[in-house]
């Protein structure tokens, strides 16, 4: 399997995960200019994006600071219109409003409405789905339990913090049980452990069978969680595939083993001399911050007042 | 009295909304389409049917149950946003107010014009405060809502942006409802507790039925008009008196309902159609300065050749009128000078269910002023809440519309544009009506404001023709397209005189239904199809990511 760096037009998609599942999502020549007040383009968002996005994966969209991922998510859910080029998003033109019921979107800022709380947010979006009122109560008691945020579920969104918003806004991205899940920016705001909780469930999702696109500059989490990438810049599509292959650096090895003596690794470096590997190095891994800070608040929890030891 | 309603042309009322509404919403096809075309190509007219498709298929998969989620949040949020603080400032009002508008010393003169002072003064401010405060919330809902982004997670559901216009209008509707139901509760008592006791016999409803009025002239033949006396040109007429001069009125479908039963000076009750009179009188010579000008009614059936006069009256105070009573049997003269005994409705009401009733004044040289207004049959007094809470409906109707026209607005323009859009658009409605339609009707001498301005610097009036030269052709084409547009502004203006129901309330008259309520409810609901339908059409085509 090759990785390509694609042209604009012309990336191909290095995935085989999900050959012959059906798009989900596919879009064809997908362009969007920015208008200013005389119709006059102004900024070219996204120039001729074609790609798919299959049943079941956990795809990233990635790109630097106005690279075009937040308007193709907008374009994809009808907020925006395309300047050129066809949509087509589970079996449904953008702009057909009745694909939403199959649909779940957390935008990049939660844009909830922060007068209401954390029951009534829930119980208003459930509603927007018609589900029946004992539905809405048990889905909502369901979901403020998965965010965890039940015990704030009374207090109005104006006093949460931002990580509490968030996850109150995964929360009514989810109300409706989609097949299809939008996330722009899911970890922005959110601490190491609500990160951790945010990638343990787009990964249980997936589990279930859901499509999921996320959109992220966190590299480490859409790494972690994305089975295929896409990488745009200045608008263009710049690489596509899935993440372990494009990630695998072709010309190396990596050799893991339980910490070696210094006698074991001096003969390990005399085999791989004799063999003609020049550039060897041995040391010790170190794990992720990330893990090294869970696991810090993992013990204060079950040993609470104890200094820990790294 | 400026209250007495006019028939509403209903048919034509509507035949007129039919038509605009069919210009309008050509135009607009019209328009889109073509620009479909020109930036799309061939393929823009399969992408325009299917877009109208599209909204053609939200349109009818309303949901009343995510209308209903919308509309409460609607509620929630103006409730949340401190809507309620209009409150305060109707408190505040209310606490003062009783300074102003009592007289200490309680005088006879006050106590007459009291209700008129209250009920004018309470219907003008839940007029004002209910509008100011729906027409900002009004306006800035969609704004802000697309401003904070939050619509991003509303349109992302299946919720339609048809329901989100329609939803956000009732929902204001119903914090509209709850503001005024609340204040105007609140009015009611307060009016009974600062009216004089004196002056509470005027809290009541009238409920008049009106009559059509002709004159004959001081020889007895039938007339347009009366005398004009110099006096009051248009509103009355007037009869001279001790000549075959009569003002007469004749009501339509009277019947033994209409009867009411009274008390004489005796304490005795009897059955009588209750008259009520506000004549107004202009005296030639001085006369008689003990009494004001006498007048007699004259009960009619030409049919059957009978009269009936009653006694020789005094006309009552010109604003407070005078009220009585023409007994059901009553003692008729036959042309042959022959006495008997009637009864007003089976002897005097004709076969087709009308009875002529004719004013004389009896004192000579001396005028009687009458309009179609100054004489009624009274029925008997609804409660003045019935009237008072009809007007509230009125003011209840105004704030459905504004708040209709406020969301429509800003569906296309942010918050503070919509309200400067919707405040100008009212206000035009409300004082540039008559002002466009004189222009329009040539009421008014002079041409149009381009030829107005040629005129004023060249000193020229308004009877002398224009000078025929190229110029003055320009200035009258100008005119003419300026008419034109005025025209089309006059045709999409709300006739909002039919909200205001102050006059009847405060005069003491019970709302008219047909003629001035119904027509409310029609303006209303006549604007309310094609706003919702605009306001739908404009946030469908706007990209709510736009700033």
């Amino acid at each position: 399997m090759s990785t390509d760096v694609a042209s604009p037009t012309a990336a191909k998609d290095s995935s085989s995960l999900s050959s012959g599942n059906e798009p989900v999502i596919s879009i064809r020549n997908l362009s969007k200019d920015y208008r200013d007040f005389w119709g006059r383009p102004k900024v070219k968002a996204l120039k001729s994006l074609t790609m798919e996005v299959r049943k079941g994966e956990v795809f990233g969209l990635l790109g630097p600071n106005g690279s075009g991922k937040t308007t193709t998510m907008k374009l994809l859910l009808g907020l925006l219109f395309p300047t050129e080029g066809e949509i087509s998003i589970l079996g449904k033109p953008a702009t057909d409003v009745s694909k939403n019921e199959r649909i779940g979107y957390l935008p990049e800022e939660s844009y909830l409405y922060r007068f209401l709380n954390a029951e009534e947010t829930l119980d208003f979006y459930g509603r927007l789905f018609r589900l029946p009122a004992d539905v809405r109560k048990q889905r909502t008691n369901e979901l403020l339990e998965l965010v965890k945020v039940s015990h704030a579920r009374k207090r109005q969104l104006k006093e949460y913090s931002k990580g509490m918003t968030r996850r109150i806004g995964l929360a009514q991205a989810l109300i409706n049980d989609p097949e299809l899940i939008l996330l722009d920016e899911p970890t922005s705001g959110l601490d190491p452990l609500g990160n951790r909780d945010m990638k343990d469930l787009i990964l249980k999702l997936k589990e279930q069978g859901k499509t999921i696109v996320m959109c992220s500059h966190l590299l480490a989490d859409v790494q972690d969680v994305c089975d295929r990438i896409a990488i745009l810049y200045g608008g263009e599509l710049k690489v596509m595939g899935r993440v372990d292959e494009l990630v695998k650096e072709q010309d190396a090895t990596q050799i893991r083993s339980s910490k070696l003596s210094e006698a074991a690794a001096s003969e390990v470096l005399d085999v791989l001399k004799k063999h003609g590997v020049t550039d060897v190095q041995i040391d010790q891994p170190t794990s992720s911050l990330e893990d090294l800070f869970l696991r810090t608040v993992q013990e204060s929890r079950e040993r609470p007042g104890r200094r820990i030891s790294v | 009295m400026d209250f007495l309603p006019d028939p509403f042309p209903l048919l034509s009322a509507f035949l007129q909304w039919l038509a605009v509404i069919v210009v309008i919403f050509s135009s607009v096809l019209l328009i889109t389409f073509t620009s479909n075309l020109v930036s799309n190509g061939a393929r823009g007219a399969a992408l325009y049917g299917q877009s109208l498709g599209q909204s053609l298929v939200e349109i009818f998969s309303t949901s009343v149950s995510r209308c209903y989620a919308l509309a409460k949040l609607t509620f929630t949020e103006a409730i949340r946003r401190k809507a309620l603080f209009v409150f305060v400032v109707f408190a505040v009002l209310f606490m003062f107010a009783g300074w102003f508008l009592s007289d200490p010393d309680q005088s006879a003169k006050y106590a007459k014009d009291a209700v008129k002072i209250h009920v004018t003064f309470i219907l003008n401010v839940l007029t004002w405060l209910t509008m100011i405060v729906m027409l900002l919330l009004a306006c800035i809902g969609i704004p802000e809502d697309i401003r904070l982004r939050s619509i991003h997670t509303v349109v992302t559901k299946p919720a339609r942006r048809f329901e989100i216009v329609l939803s956000r209008i009732l929902g204001y509707v119903g914090v509209g409802t709850v503001l005024l139901g609340i204040m105007s509760a609140t009015s009611l008592v307060w009016i009974y507790r600062q009216v004089p006791v004196s002056a509470r016999s005027e809290l009541t409803a009238r409920q008049p039925i009106w009559g059509q009025l002709s004159f004959l002239d001081r020889m007895g033949n039938e007339t347009t008009a009366g005398i004009n006396v110099g006096d009051i040109w248009d509103y009355r007429s007037y009869i001279e008196g001790a000549t075959k001069s009569r003002a007469i009125w004749r009501f339509e479908n009277v019947t033994p309902a209409m009867l009411t039963t009274m008390t004489d000076e005796d304490g005795k009750t009897y059955e009588a159609l209750r008259l009520e009179s506000r004549i107004e009188a202009f005296r030639s010579h001085k006369g008689n300065m003990d009494r004001t000008t006498r007048f007699q009614y004259i009960i009619l059936n030409p049919e059957r050749n009978l009269e009936v006069t009653a006694a020789t009256l005094e006309i009552g105070d010109e604003f407070s009128g005078r009220t009585d009573g023409i007994r059901r049997t009553l003692i008729a003269e036959t042309k042959d000078n022959e006495s008997k005994t009637v009864d007003l409705i089976n002897d005097l009401v004709a076969k087709d269910g009308s009875l002529t009733i004719a004013v004389a004044c009896t004192d000579p040289g001396q005028y009687l002023g009458m309009a179609r207004s100054d004489l009624f049959i009274r029925l008997p007094d609804a409660p003045f809440a019935v009237t008072f809470f009809k007007a509230i409906l009125g003011i209840w109707l105004f704030m459905v519309l504004t708040v209709t026209l406020g969301v429509t607005a800003s569906t296309f323009v942010k918050g503070p544009f919509a309200i400067m859009t919707i405040f100008t658009f009212l206000t035009v409605s409300i004082t540039g009506r008559e002002f466009i339609r004189k222009l329009l009707s040539d009421e008014w001498k002079g041409g149009g404001a381009f030829e107005s301005a040629y005129r004023i610097p060249t000193y020229m009036n308004d009877t002398t023709d224009l000078p025929s030269n190229p110029g003055t052709q320009l200035i009258k084409w100008v005119d003419w397209i300026m008419n034109g547009f005025l025209w089309l502004i006059q045709q999409i203006l709300p006739n909002v005189s039919y909200f205001n129901m102050t006059g009847y309330v405060a005069n003491g008259f019970d709302v008219d239904n047909w003629n001035t309520l119904l027509p409310a409810v029609l303006v209303t609901i006549g604007y309310f199809i094609p706003c919702v339908l605009i306001g739908y059409y404009c946030l469908r085509s706007r990209e709510l990511e736009a700033k």
